[in-house]
């Protein structure tokens, strides 16, 4: 009796539920963490970035989901022969939210804006590259750069253009972004939800479909599995592998899954002994098996992977180029012996707290500790854990990198002397040389034959073994049409999708 | 009775004080700075941005000169702006106060209001199945962590009711049905302890209380049970019962973390955690000094039912 009585009760709450979201058709999303701010200059975190990338905001170019450069608020463009200058033609009758129209001004105004010294983006080192950029007409733009720049068009795709009377101002963004893209921003109830609508004046007819996305911030893994198998959400975005499997063959649940940009690595410090020697880098990648890596800590979802993601197929070599990519524990200890350290090699590993890190630092460590190491693992808070990488305080550690379109993004800051990331200290004036011609160089031929001699050097000697791309995955209510997880993580296909 | 009053407030004034030093400094001895987290792992930034990102927010000032800045605006009301989002703490504050004060009544109502009929069952029924039925339940009740007791109910719940909306919030003022709905599990995971903790405090007390002369009396001049139980025993019964609501009141207000984390609630233990997380220092600071007044007015509002319940108290 009390049973049916309460069972009917919430059976009426939940109609309820149901009849408001049918004729309201905004997408219910489960994301794991909120982010710090929705200014896309500001803050480049994944929580905002999924947020605001192609859904508020867009820039003059985009990466599509094969990763390949396309049009964005700039329709086509022209490159000088030197290379030296880029000509933007814009997309007319593009509205920003507020009913501006977006002309070359605005882009102008965000190009500075990133530059400034006030508004402190993280973002200029992206366009580094730029001199000055000018507002030829209402619908043209040029950008002047110190150098040619083979990485601009992929890098401008994360360049937001905001409204030009954003220039100056720090703070207004943050709270209410004003972009151009298919939503706009509505609502932010902060470890709550971001909710954003329709823009009716999207400048692409007919999109978007959804009347809008509602952001739920849903911390806990199983509540949002929980969340998507009882309809209250319709997509969770970027998911691991084990919550996948989890979810796969639910009613009313479906995958699509791609192959990562982003790739686990381990970073070793090359500014001190013992990773100092290439040796003892070359022993650590005889000495990692990674397919048993696959296997144990990814659920077997995902490859084993060199400095480039196999996801950029143009780019990436293949692994079996890699002689050290051949597991042989002998080798390494040989190496060890010839590099001339004292062995076991004591060394400790600070490990980034997520879940799937922490599993493949432990299989790392028990292969390192079987080829003539003795690896201490150090699990810290990610705050520690980022202070640490950034200061070069570790001898070695377990993370995940965001990969990037262009092998110039990763590989230059990365591994070039000085680089902005080249947390390792590493230095080589062959690498050096090499990154600096394929950056400048407009040859296609030319700059690939240069990165797969900079991927041969760095497989094995390099300060990272590059160990796995994971399968990303988004799980969604099979009702979701249109939507495909992206390599890069965006989530700019919900324009596409209906529901 | 206006001394009583007086001495509380200057207490809470000196907390206040001490709390606001004690957390300054503890949240900055954490490592890991605050542009480090909100830029992430592997972002690409010169140690120039940094700098200027640090000055932005005014991390680049000696300690000394923030706490003061700080401290001086506070005094005003003015608990300064979210790190990064610019939103006014006391905006922040507000909004995740309202959750966290809604799972805090229903908490206390269901598991305070049931834990006294229970309680006294248990000592009525003293050494009798009814009696060990509960105290087991009740040891059950005290152990079972509330973050698997909160999972394991949304995953009966998705089970039996598909459809169910039970994950997230949404203010009673707007969608009253919705927000029942949603709060009925964190509530009753939270309930579930206190109700396990406070009836065995009844019990004793209420064991204490009626093996006492008086009861004795009451019984002997021909009082029915209930009487002699609810209106003579439990009187005397209810000081250590009051402490303890007092105590769990205060823990309750300062947020949930486990069930709000488990029920997507955004309450104030998010709100702490997330900014301890990403080291955003004003909202750390405002928010453990509004936790801490709230738990010293609780316990003055306690010293004030003691009086009402216990003439002996007054004198």
């Amino acid at each position: 009796m009390v049973r049916s009585a309460l069972r009917s009760a919430i059976g009426a709450g939940f109609m309820v539920a149901a009849m408001a979201s049918a004729s309201a058709q905004v997408l219910e999303i489960g994301a794991d963490n909120g982010p710090t701010g929705l200014d896309p200059h500001l803050i480049t975190a994944f929580p905002s970035f999924m947020v605001v990338n192609g859904n508020i905001y867009e820039g003059l170019t985009a990466i599509d989901k094969d990763l390949k450069i396309v049009p964005g608020l700039a329709e086509s463009w022209t490159t000088a022969p030197d290379g030296k200058a880029y000509t933007f033609k814009l997309r007319q009758g593009v509205k920003f939210h507020d009913g501006s129209p977006m002309e070359a001004k605005d882009v102008v105004g965000s190009i500075n804006r990133i530059l400034s010294k006030d508004i402190a983006s993280p973002l200029a080192s992206r366009l580094s590259a730029v001199e000055s950029a000018n507002a030829v007409d209402a619908t043209t733009v040029e950008l002047k750069l110190k150098e040619p720049s083979a990485a601009l068009l992929s890098s401008l795709a994360t360049i937001a253009i905001v409204p030009r009377s954003m220039e100056a101002n720090k703070d207004a963004l943050q709270k209410a972004p004003v972009g151009t893209g298919p939503f706009k921003f509505q609502e932010w109830q902060p470890n709550g939800f971001i909710l954003l609508t329709k823009n009716e004046a999207y400048w692409d007819k007919g999109m978007p479909k959804l009347a809008g996305l509602k952001f739920n911030i849903v911390p806990e893994s199983a509540t949002r599995q929980v969340g998507l198998t009882n309809g209250q959400y319709a997509l969770l975005p970027n998911i691991d592998a084990a919550t996948a499997l989890q979810l796969k063959g639910k009613p009313n649940v479906k995958l699509s899954e791609t192959m990562d940009l982003a790739y686990t690595l381990i970073g070793m410090n090359v500014s001190k002994p013992p990773f100092d020697n290439p040796k003892v880098r070359e022993a650590v990648n005889y000495a990692i098996n990674r397919q048993e890596i696959v296997d144990a800590a990814l659920f077997g979802a995902g490859v084993p992977g060199g400095p480039l993601s196999p996801a950029l197929k143009s780019w990436a070599l293949d692994v079996s180029k890699f002689a050290c990519y051949k597991p042989d524990p002998a080798k390494a200890q040989a190496l060890l012996k010839e590099a001339g350290v004292a062995t076991p090699v004591t060394v400790t590993m600070k490990v980034l707290p997520r879940q799937d890190i922490k599993d493949i630092a432990q299989v790392v460590q028990e292969q390192l500790n079987k080829a003539g190491f003795k690896v201490e693992l150090v699990n810290q808070e990610q705050g520690q854990f980022i202070q640490d990488w950034r200061n070069s305080n570790f001898d070695l550690f377990a993370s995940i990198n965001a990969g990037q379109p262009d092998p110039d993004d990763y590989f230059y800051r990365t591994f070039r002397t000085g680089g902005s990331t080249n947390v390792f200290k590493y230095s080589d004036q062959e690498i050096d040389g090499l990154l600096d011609q394929a950056r400048t160089q407009q040859d296609q031929a030319a700059r690939k034959a240069a990165y797969d001699k900079v991927q041969q050097k760095l497989a094995c000697s390099g300060p990272v073994a590059h160990l796995t791309y994971g399968t990303l995955f988004s799980a969604m209510n099979s009702k979701l049409q249109g939507f495909e997880t992206m390599p890069n993580r965006s989530l700019l296909m919900l324009r596409n999708a209906s529901y | 009775m206006n001394r009583v009053l007086l001495a509380r407030l200057i207490d809470l004034v000196i907390v206040l004080f001490g709390v606001s030093i004690i957390v300054f400094l503890m949240i900055r001895m954490i490592p890991g700075d605050a542009v480090a987290i909100m830029l992430g792992a592997n972002t690409e930034i010169t140690p120039e941005r940094m700098a200027e990102l640090n000055r932005r927010v005014g991390l680049d000032r000696p300690i000394i000169e923030q706490y003061l800045l700080w401290a001086g605006s506070a005094l005003r009301g003015d608990f300064g702006t979210s790190l990064w989002t610019g939103r006014p703490v006391s905006t922040e504050i507000l909004l995740h106060l309202w959750p966290t004060l809604e799972l805090t009544f229903l908490a206390l109502l269901a598991g305070a209001v049931l834990a006294v009929p229970v309680g006294c069952l248990m000592a009525q029924t003293r050494g009798g199945a009814a009696d060990v039925a509960m105290r087991v339940s009740a040891i059950a009740g005290l152990t079972i962590p509330s973050f698997w007791l909160g999972i394991v109910l949304i995953l009966l719940l998705s089970a039996w009711a598909p459809g169910f909306a039970s994950l997230g919030y949404v203010p009673f003022s707007e969608d009253p049905v919705g927000n029942l709905q949603r709060m009925m599990l964190p509530a009753f995971a939270l309930a579930l302890p206190i109700l396990a903790n406070l009836s065995r405090l009844v019990r004793s007390a209420m064991l204490d209380a009626l093996g006492q002369d008086y009861v004795r009396t009451a019984r002997a001049k021909g009082l029915p049970e209930r009487r002699v139980v609810y209106k003579h025993a439990l009187r005397n019964a209810l000081i250590p019962f009051l402490t303890s609501v007092g105590i769990m009141t205060g823990y309750l207000l300062g947020g949930a973390i486990v069930v709000e984390q488990v029920f997507a609630i955004p309450g104030l233990g998010r709100l702490i955690l997330g900014a301890i997380a990403e080291r955003n220092y004003p909202l750390i600071q405002a928010t453990i000094l509004v936790v801490t007044a709230g738990f010293v007015f609780v316990n003055f509002l306690v010293d004030f039912l003691y009086i009402v319940v216990d003439p002996r108290v007054r004198a």
